[in-house]
């Protein structure tokens, strides 16, 4: 039923170039009580975070599902996920366009109704994180390593935000900059000259 | 090899370019402090330092500064030899792609994931194409390649040639001129490329044409998985010169496979006046039993008509007697032009028909022994000495035909695989040469 919902409430927006100004008026419009809406959502934000949240749990269960996922090493799962959840995305890029546009989003703040997205992608990502630094891929470095799963998430951020701005070809830039920017994370991540500098950071701290 | 940054924006890839400039720079400082101390080192090895660096800028690009790195190794005639065996090695190493993004590729052209299509599909890729990587994948028990094309090779095309520009200066000598004449035609030819849709038509025009041709192999392609991004066709054996010379083939294999090479040519050039373009070692599977496996049609060259005539007449030794005829063809394929005067013509002319014929030896004789290390270098002894001849370097014009860019590198490339394979070729079973005096004797008269 909610997913009835979303839909109504997409094709709404998209039909009237607008967002429905509130719950009462969206009701009506899609011929059911008010009452009836809040069964399902508090509010016509909620639905909205709902969306975002939706593709993303659609994107991860088609990799999960997907035959080579257990052999992928961690940089290959988020690489896995953040091309799926853009193919997700495709089918409603119109509508993730009109929301881009209204909020008039600006890194690395972002949007309201990316809250419940931010709170699942969290909670996805750090059993792969985990996952990478039992496996010596990430290294794990004291109160840097809790920052990572931020890093993935304005990675994520910036994926999106680079697609929906994105004119190529079938998206063919957005699948470059999923490539790099997630190999560049993953780089940064891995043991690097990061170490060292720390390493040194500290012992001319302790030195001085 | 996994390669792990990608100099990916443009600024990037060209900074990577003018490091590659300085350190060329640098080498010929050091050689030329090297040479006032001892006056005997040779050339050689500032060749081989330069070369060194070109291609370690290179092969950390991908796409089509790969595809003109192996340009560069096939332009024999005007490469030292030091760089061209460097960028040999080219044609094997690219970064791939990773498992996530060919799966992507797969959902986003048939919306399934090569799983879900073949029985079997290593994500590991087995072989590199210049423009893409190939895998190994098995359906109904038949064993597949699958050639999958890196993103975005096509808009990179532009840019990535841009920045080739200051190499190209450098290592060939090019002129500006010259430089804009060869880049649309090198252009255009790589955006073909990157259409596997074309791809998969004229690999079937041509194995159709060549099919008969003894001990030539061609693969069997699947139109129904295919699209301009991915090609699927049956998995060919055989195995890369290298290793497959390591194997101690003896030589009765040798001239069984470099005939074939030969006559798969001359069918091509002659009546089909479509020729696959592109002959790097790494499109040729070769097997024990003397067969050769003939894989990437992405490169096919078109041969027109009147460049046909007059390219090919220049090795027949018959025309090239006649001083009206060789002027006239001079002309018309703007090796010299109106523009020069008596004497730079005259010097132009002589040094292109002593090329000519020297390249044109194989032609003359009914045999031709390639493994003959001697006539390959004498070739590129001409080719220095011709590039560093004072009457080109000083000309402003951009000199010869357009078309002749992929007819010699074609040549180029099959000498120097022959020469490596070691083969003696009966080079002389199609009689091609009458047709062209007639063509030449009748527009005379």
């Amino acid at each position: 039923m909610s997913n009835d919902l979303i839909k109504q409430y997409i094709n709404h927006t998209l039909e009237h170039n607008k967002t429905p100004e509130s719950v009462y008026l969206f009701a009506k419009a899609v011929g059911m009580d008010e009452k009836e809406f809040y069964n399902h959502y508090s509010s016509l934000e909620s639905l909205e975070a709902d969306i975002y949240r939706i593709w993303f749990e659609n994107a991860f269960s088609a990799c999960a599902d997907s035959a080579p996922w257990t052999d992928y090493s961690s940089r290959e799962k988020v690489l896995a996920i953040f091309f799926a959840y853009i193919e997700e995305a495709k089918n409603y890029r119109s509508f993730a366009v009109y929301l881009k546009d209204r909020d008039l989003v600006k890194l690395p703040r972002w949007p309201k109704y990316l809250n419940e997205l931010h709170t699942v992608f969290t909670e996805k990502m750090k059993p792969i994180l985990s996952e990478g630094i039992n496996s010596n891929e990430i290294q794990e470095r004291k109160y840097l390593d809790e920052k990572y799963v931020g890093g993935l998430w304005l990675n994520f951020l910036f994926v999106f935000a680079f697609w929906l701005n994105d004119n190529s070809k079938s998206f063919e830039k957005t699948d470059e900059s999923i490539e790099r920017s997630v190999n560049l994370a993953f780089d940064l991540m891995g043991k690097s000259a990061l170490d060292a500098a720390l390493d040194f950071g500290k012992f001319l701290f302790q030195n001085r | 090899m996994e390669q792990h940054s990608i100099p990916s924006t443009k600024v990037e890839r060209a900074m990577r370019f003018v490091k590659t400039g300085a350190q060329i720079g640098g080498n010929y400082i050091k050689h030329y402090s090297k040479k006032m101390v001892d006056p005997s080192i040779s050339k050689d090895r500032l060749h081989e330092d330069n070369a060194e660096d070109v291609y370690n800028a290179l092969s950390e690009l991908k796409g089509s500064a790969l595809k003109v790195a192996q340009m560069l190794s096939m332009e024999k005639n005007v490469l030292p030899r030091a760089y061209t065996n460097k960028f040999a090695l080219a044609q094997y190493s690219a970064p791939p792609l990773s498992g996530p993004l060919i799966v992507q590729t797969f959902v986003k052209q048939f919306g399934k994931t090569p799983q879900q299509i073949f029985d079997t599909f290593n994500m590991q890729s087995t072989r590199a194409a210049s423009i893409g990587q190939v895998h190994e994948a098995t359906k109904d028990g038949q064993k597949l390649a699958i050639k999958i094309q890196y993103p975005g090779v096509a808009e990179s095309i532009k840019s990535d040639l841009k920045m080739v520009k200051p190499i190209a200066f450098r290592l060939i000598g090019l002129s500006e001129k010259e430089f804009e004449k060869y880049i649309i035609e090198v252009e255009s030819k790589l955006l073909e490329e990157t259409n596997y849709n074309l791809e998969l038509q004229r690999s079937q025009e041509i194995s159709m044409l060549c099919k008969h041709i003894p001990n030539v192999e061609f693969t069997k392609y699947y139109p129904e998985y295919s699209s301009n991004k991915v090609l699927v066709m049956d998995w060919l054996n055989g195995e890369h010169m290298e290793e497959f010379l390591k194997t101690n083939p003896s030589q009765e294999t040798r001239n069984k496979i470099g005939q074939a090479m030969w006559d798969f040519y001359d069918m091509q050039v002659h009546e089909q006046k479509a020729v696959h373009a592109d002959p790097h070692p790494g499109n040729f599977l070769m097997n024990a039993n003397g067969t050769l496996g003939i894989i990437d049609f992405g490169c096919v060259k078109e041969i027109p008509e009147d460049f046909y005539y007059n390219y090919f007449a220049l090795l027949v030794p018959e025309i090239l007697k006649s001083d009206e005829i060789v002027n006239r063809i001079m002309i018309q394929q703007q090796i010299v032009s109106d523009k020069d005067d008596k004497r730079t013509q005259d010097v132009i002319t002589d040094a292109f028909i002593r090329m000519t014929t020297l390249l044109s030896k194989p032609f003359a004789t009914d045999e031709f022994d390639f493994s003959n290390n001697d006539y390959i270098d004498s070739i590129y002894a001409l080719g220095e000495e011709v590039t560093n001849m004072k009457e080109l370097r000083e000309s402003k014009e951009g000199r010869g035909s357009q078309h002749a860019l992929y007819i010699n590198r074609t040549y180029f490339g099959i000498y120097s695989i022959l020469n490596v394979l070691g083969a003696k070729v009966k080079t002389g079973q199609r009689n091609w040469k009458q047709t062209l005096m007639d063509y030449h004797l009748k527009t005379k008269a």
